[in-house]
């Protein structure tokens, strides 16, 4: 298989070559913000977990790329705040805090960036780093959403809208009933451009109105729900489950087929190379060395590269001030790189 | 309504995540929500399963300590379990948001018995530790960095602590004898181990500060493990490596350990994730998604030895026994495949073993060796090695004697030695024959004019006779019937010329493989050439000198093995089993009664990839079970041995590649004491490779506790029928995986057993679909079934093999025959097509997503496929062959589902196809005039007149039910109707009801007018997707969905009513197959099954005891 074979396989992928993303994944913004008018009236957004930025580079050509027309809007230029543990390419209009979500002094930087003023909607497509456990993962991401969830309390205007990625498994009612505690209107979403087979879909909760009395706390984790007796169970009738909304004009390309290279007959197809590079994966040493036929054997061990040892030899708390501002937003790499152009 | 009146579990294949050894001889598993409890010892004892976590899956087992006096002392309190634990045990077995505790007891069968209820808590559970002898004190660690003190007899949490780094680990282990010494070990999501004490907390957040902490991993931590002796803390990591720390004690009055510590190795020899990691005093055990442990020597930071095993998935879990009193530690492994094996770590195994173990022998001889041969008996019983040279000189050599002349000729062409004789080929026709024993006595037997291209043995060792066949020039093959005779301590050979046989035309003449097949009409010989072709030649005792008599073959699969050659033929309950150097293992049988033809009923790849296939061995079982089939050949630079049931590696030796001449001798084939040894050529020197042999298995592998499925998702499902086997009902089912493998079942949910009968590994992308066909049905009792099996899935790949599954009464084993009947690729058909430039091309990249049987007669069957590139099409199979019969692109979209159905009606059935894609739109077909074929001409399917718009997004099941509901007013004549339910990705369930109305064919166009007669729709019946679909009844449905929920629908006339539901464990459910219980079993009322596919297999079983399943039949 060739280099255009998985672009015969995800028209989405080839697409966003195309078009210039950073990600396939933002097509699912643009479908989710084409039902739900996410964007109408917008100023102030966050973009959390945002690395490598596919979800940053939507919101900076949706509300910076209309032209002012009225002298009140003039006066302002849409805030655009992304945030990652990672550092990301520049994105004209946003402006990037490298920093964790679960700590008060990311969102303390947030208002800071508007001027005091809290966010109009609130977007997360991060995704943990999986096990193939689907336990373990769903579990996993649902505490990222929900830690999302606990820095939104803290920047989101009541009425506000907050957008995330979630998993649809066993326990996916649960969450269903946390979200509905601080959102009027809950909707799980699906972009046409989401498989058909993936488990992923999107949360959109409109109207934040948080429990009257509720003081954002980020001492404590948000922990999600448990199944009940009366009102979601785990057997039974009665359980949590918000509506379900396909996202995308149905003429929009299908992510589950397969199409032909050439998908105009009067444009020849030509390949087109990854708009950025992956970002850095977990594997990268391990994937080195056995290119290098340097994995441990019987007859030898393994040679790391060179620098791999000099860091090996640490004392505790040297530098935990440092790591302890690396921190919960790394959550987000795995999902960059599954998604990301490559 | 409650769930467990209408359904319960019967049976679960899931992975297995959690395994603890109980003392050397009981060995704890967690599967799902259900914890296991094998016997290791001998004679064994009842292994025992409980289902204890409810919704939960199993992560953690951990056993009472036994109260030792709690003292602060680090060494006392981490003495394990003696060998013989006591009779009885608790458990604390944890899980997901809970946790429990079971009682284990028992001498003769195990019994286990939970002591309360299921513990639920706010935060996921990591680690669970006894700390406070019999007072059911719990420290629990959980996954956002904090530990409970709980009392878990009643389940009050006493105390809690938390971090304060509050951020989310991956793993937890928890270190200490009580809880005011209790050290946690946290991996989190950081790439980061944090080492902190619970009761030391500081600050206004009364948290507990990181004492330690050590940084390098590159990916989170998925498992850890600590060895107090050494003071070693190991960690597994998703970045691939295993990281040994040096933290010195831990927990206790020693707290946090060595205020500095360090790395001591990073060991990178996996080939993915590394999932989870244990310590002993030898070294580090690893093991994770490839499927492969490693014990690692932590000193040299080399792999001592590498157990490899379990399918694709990975290991994972993994667990040692503490090898006590002396006994060798053992090892078990469970795989993401549900399979459980246990390997025996030997005293041997300082490292290096392996690498020692191939032997030169030091070849002293004149010449280069060419031949070798491995012997045994001999003057000493032992084995030796013949060699021949290219000077024409026969060696011998033996242990402790070394090598000797035996026997010396002019330039040879070929050699063979069979048990105590060898025979040499020369270059100018001569075979000389002679006894190892005495060299002298050798015979001279002339083999025609010019060179000796082969000569081959056949007849088994301890037989006194064998056959002797000489390849000579222009393709004739002498046949010499060679009887050894002792006679006043002197052997002389008795040959006795037979006719010859002549191969067929061709460059490279001689044969290469031949063996001798008993049949009631006289005895064949099944041979193989340098050709690839397969010969068969009837038997003769009749001599025959001249060339004008020699045999003609009986039939010829010519090249049948491609242009390398066939390399050994054998013979195994009537089939016959031929490998090549094309890498293919092939399964022919001889036709019409014995005397006819060669057919190929099944071609394999070899396992592992082996391009090169030299020999397949067949071992009978000892007692009772399935027979070994050991696949020899050359992989890369290794020569390797393969279980090809298992799927399994049994022995793999760097000889340096193919081409070389080589000998191999199983374990066990000189004398019980021997292991195996292969011995090969390798520039000029002779060198031998043996494996000492392993005491734990016949075969030197790991002995399987439990046998696995498919190591990744199970896509589908079908269910084939009932066979009977030892008074035994066994439902059989086949189900298709990610692995690309499609496996056959049989299962008996009754006591939970399941059986894999074969596995069908000729997919080269995953597998998506299954239909089946059943030929004749003899019910339930019947002892052998008979399916056509067709699965399509990725590439654009559609395969068609016929099962024959038959069980044998006394025995009690099942057996499944695998017959390959017809393969298809689009884009090898698309090349042949004489229209092509007219029609949308399928691209090869298209995956098959869903198939459906829409009619067959004798000779054909006709089937529905849906695909990912937006066609749907129909191919009848009927003679070994494919035939696309019509398609359409009419959805543009990806085609997710379809289902058929056909309609009676007096003149002729009408046949129906019914399809869905991404859009949510139903599409009716009406098939009828596809399927007459008998001019050769297929008229297009008049499409039926209906989309249907039922869901937002895709369909991803429909289900299908022919004939009139319950309630509906009479059928008035002409009229049919059908009930169409489906299932779409927006956790919709949907079910339309069609009026069909059937018009005299003669008015043109379809004979049929479908109108909607109703339509309803639950738009939440699932919080997931709603991935799969069945009527068990007309008005009775099932349906499930990756939200792990198995629910029941009835139908009424104009609605759809709640009808139970069940928590299932099968993650990600993607299929389901249901079928009736039988009365005898489940009385008149009758019962029926499900399956569930996914990651995973579960049986459910329903009691079908409601008002809607009794109205209905």
């Amino acid at each position: 298989m060739g280099r255009s074979s998985k672009d015969k396989r995800d028209i989405y992928y080839r697409l966003a070559k195309e078009e210039g993303w950073r990600a396939r994944s933002a097509f699912k913004l643009l479908q989710l913000d084409e039902q739900f008018s996410l964007f109408a009236g917008v100023r102030r957004a966050v973009d959390l977990c945002a690395a490598p930025g596919s979800w940053s580079q939507v919101l900076s050509r949706k509300l910076r790329g209309k032209e002012p027309k009225d002298t009140e809007e003039k006066k302002e230029e849409p805030k655009i705040v992304a945030v990652d543990l990672q550092a990301m390419a520049p994105l004209p209009g946003v402006t990037q805090i490298q920093g964790d979500i679960t700590k008060t002094s990311t969102a303390q930087e947030i208002i800071k960036h508007f001027e005091g003023q809290p966010a109009d909607i609130v977007v997360c497509d991060g995704a943990p780093d999986v096990t193939g456990l689907h336990d373990v993962d769903e579990y996993i991401q649902a505490q990222l959403l929900l830690a999302a969830l606990n820095i939104t309390t803290h920047v989101l205007k009541p009425g506000g809208t907050f957008v995330a990625k979630i998993f649809r498994g066993k326990d996916v009612t649960l969450l269903y009933s946390q979200l509905k505690i601080f959102f009027s209107e809950v909707t799980c979403a699906k972009p046409r451009s989401s498989r058909n087979s993936s488990i992923e879909a999107f949360a959109v909760c409109q109207n934040y109105c948080p429990p009257s009395g509720y003081i954002p706390n980020m001492s404590n984790p948000l922990l999600d729900h448990c199944y009940d007796v009366d009102f979601n169970q785990l057997e039974g009738p009665n359980r949590i489950i918000v509506p379900f909304l396909a996202c995308g004009d149905l003429s929009a390309y299908d992510s589950d087929r397969t199409y032909p290279l050439q998908l105009d007959p009067s444009k020849e197809y030509k390949y087109t190379p990854p708009t950025q590079p992956p970002i850095r994966p977990p594997y990268e040493q391990a994937c080195h060395l056995r290119k290098n036929n340097l994995l441990a054997t019987e007859d030898s061990p393994c040679r790391p590269l060179d620098g791999a040892f000099s860091n090996l030899h640490l004392s505790a708390n040297e530098d935990s001030e440092m790591t302890s501002e690396v921190d919960a937003a790394s959550l987000s790499a795995e999902a960059a790189h599954q998604d990301t152009v490559v | 309504m409650a769930s467990p009146d209408t359904a319960v579990s019967a049976l679960l294949v899931a992975p297995v995540t959690a395994l603890e050894f109980l003392g050397d001889d009981c060995l704890l598993a967690g599967k799902g929500p259900v914890l296991s409890a094998y016997s290791l010892r001998a004679p064994s004892v009842k292994s025992a399963s409980l289902s204890v976590l409810r919704n939960h899956r199993v992560h953690g087992i951990r056993p009472e300590r036994r109260d030792r006096g709690v003292s602060a002392e680090v060494a006392a309190e981490e003495e394990p379990l003696g060998s013989s634990w006591q009779q009885r045990v608790q458990l604390v077995v944890f899980g997901g948001k809970a946790l429990r505790l079971v009682e284990l007891g028992g001498s003769e069968a195990f019994d286990l018995r939970t002591l309360g209820p299921v513990r639920e808590l706010q935060d996921w559970v990591l680690d669970v530790r006894w700390v406070g002898g019999a007072a059911h004190l719990l420290g629990v660690a959980l996954a956002h960095n904090a530990v409970l003190l709980l009392e878990a007899w009643e389940g009050h949490v006493l105390l809690r602590s938390s971090c304060e780094d509050g951020c989310l680990l991956y793993s937890a282990l928890l270190v200490g004898p009580c809880w005011q010494s209790l050290t946690v070990v946290g991996g989190t999501v950081f790439n980061q181990l944090v080492i902190w004490r619970p009761t030391v907390t500081t600050g206004s957040g009364r948290t507990a500060p990181v004492e330690r902490r050590l940084k390098g991993h590159s990916g989170v931590i998925f498992g850890l493990a600590y060895l107090p002796e050494r003071g070693w803390l190991a960690s597994a990591s998703d970045d691939r490596s295993v990281r040994v720390w040096g933290v010195g004690p831990l927990g206790g009055a020693a707290g946090c350990g060595d205020p500095s510590p360090t790395c001591l190795q990073v060991l990178y020899g996996h080939q993915a994730r590394v999932f989870s990691v244990t310590l002993l005093p030898v070294g580090v055990l690893s093991a994770g998604e490839d499927g492969v442990c490693l014990l690692w020597d932590c000193g040299s930071g080399k792999v001592s030895r590498a157990l490899n095993g379990h399918r694709v998935g990975g290991v994972r879990a993994l667990a040692v026994s503490s090898g006590w009193g002396g006994r060798s530690p053992q090892v078990a492994t469970g795989g993401a495949d549900g399979g459980i094996r246990l390997w025996s770590l030997g005293e041997t195994d300082g490292g290096q073993v392996e690498a020692e173990l191939v032997q030169d022998l030091e070849f002293q001889g004149g010449g280069s060796p060419k031949v070798v041969r491995m012997v045994w008996g001999g003057v000493k019983r032992h084995w030796g090695v013949v060699a021949s040279t290219d000077q024409g000189e026969v060696y011998l050599w033996e242990e402790g004697s070394g090598w000797q002349l035996l026997w010396r000729g002019g330039r040879e062409g070929a050699a063979s030695s069979r048990g105590a004789l060898c025979a040499v080929g020369s270059l100018s026709g001569d075979v000389w024959l002679f006894p190892l024993s005495q060299p002298a006595r050798g015979t001279l037997l002339r083999a025609g004019l010019g060179k000796v291209h082969s000569v081959l043995w056949e007849g088994d060792r301890e037989q006194r006779a064998g056959h002797l066949l000489v390849s000579g020039p222009e393709g004739l093959v002498r046949r010499w019937l060679v009887k050894p005779e002792l006679g006043e301590g002197a052997v002389s050979l008795d040959c006795v010329p037979l006719r010859s046989f002549l191969l067929p035309p061709c460059a490279k003449r001689w044969l290469t493989a031949a063996i001798l097949v008993p049949q009631p009409q006289g005895a064949l010989w099944v041979c193989g050439d340098r050709r690839g072709s397969l010969l068969l030649y009837r038997d003769s005792d009749e001599g025959g000198e001249a060339v004008g008599d020699a045999l003609r073959p009986l039939s010829v699969l010519f090249g049948v093995h491609g242009k390398q050659g066939v390399t050994s033929v054998c013979e195994h309950r009537g089939l016959l089993y031929s490998t090549g150097r094309d890498g293919c293992l092939r399964v022919s049988r001889v036709g019409d009664g014995g005397g006819g033809q060669l057919e190929v009923l099944r071609v394999q790849r070899a396992c592992g990839g082996m391009d090169w296939l030299e020999r397949v061995v067949i071992r009978e079982p000892e007692g009772e079970g399935d027979a070994c089939f050991l696949l020899m050949g050359f992989h890369s630079v290794h020569f390797e041995v393969w279980d090809l049931l298992r799927r399994e590696r049994l022995l793999s030796v760097p000889c340096g590649g193919g081409h070389r001449s080589w000998s191999y001798c199983p374990p066990g084939g000189g004398s019980a004491e021997d292991g195996s040894a292969v011995v090969f050529v390798k520039q000029g020197a002779v060198l031998a490779s043996r494996t000492p042999a392993d005491t734990s298995h016949p075969s030197g592998a790991s002995l399987e506790l439990e046998g696995g499925l498919h190591g990744r998702g199970i896509t589908c499902v079908c269910h084939l029928g009932a066979v009977r086997a030892a008074g035994d009902r066994w439902e059989v089912l086949a189900t298709g995986g990610e692995d690309t493998r499609v496996s056959v079942l049989a299962v008996r949910p009754q006591n939970g057993a399941v059986k894999v009968l074969a596995v069908i590994a000729d997919h080269i992308s995953s597998v998506r679909a299954l239909a089946a066909l059943r030929r004749q049905d003899g019910g339930g009792g019947a002892t052998s079934l008979s399916a056509l099996l067709f699965s399509a899935g990725g590439r654009a790949q559609l395969q068609c093999c016929r099962l024959l599954i038959g069980g044998k009464e006394q025995v009690g084993s099942l057996s499944c025959q695998v017959i390959q009947v017809a393969r298809h690729r689009l884009d090898e058909h698309w090349e042949r097509r004489r229209n092509r430039h007219k029609l949308v091309k399928m691209d090869p990249e298209t995956r098959y997503m869903s198939l459906s049987v829409v009619s067959h007669t004798a000779e054909q069957v006709f089937l529905a496929a849906a695909c990912s590139d937006g066609v749907l099409f129909s191919v009848s199979e009927s003679g070994g062959k494919f035939h696309l019969l019509w398609d359409c692109s009419y959805h543009q979209r990806c085609v997710l589902s379809v289902a058929s159905c056909c309609l009676e009606d007096p003149e002729g059935n009408e046949l129906f196809v019914i399809s869905a894609a991404t859009d949510g739109i139903i599409a009716f077909w009406d098939m009828t005039g596809v399927t007459d074929v008998e001019d050769g001409q297929t008229a297009p399917p008049s499409y039926a007149g209906k989309f249907i718009p039922a869901h937002q997004s895709g369909v991803n099941t429909l289900a299908l039910w022919e004939g009139p509901w319950e309630g509906q007013e009479a059928e008035p004549a002409g009229h049919s109707w059908m009930t169409i339910a489906s299932g779409g990705d927006d956790g919709q369930l949907s079910v339309i009801r069609i009026q069909v109305q059937l018009r005299p064919r003669e008015m043109g166009g379809s004979g049929v007018s479908l109108k909607l007669w109703s339509r309803s729709a639950l738009p939440s019946a699932h919080a997931a997707p709603l991935t799969a679909l069945c009527f068990l009844s007309p008005a009775l449905l099932v349906s499930t969905s990756p939200d792990q929920r198995v629910c029941l629908w009835n139908l009424c006339a104009s609605s759809l009513g709640h009808g139970g539901v069940l928590f299932s464990h099968v993650a990600d459910a993607a299929g389901l197959a249901v079928w009736k219980g039988t009365e005898a079993e489940s009385g008149p009322k009758g019962s029926a099954w499900v399956a569930v596919c996914g990651q995973g297999l579960q049986v459910l079983r329903l009691k079908e005891e409601r008002d809607a399943g009794k109205r209905t039949e």
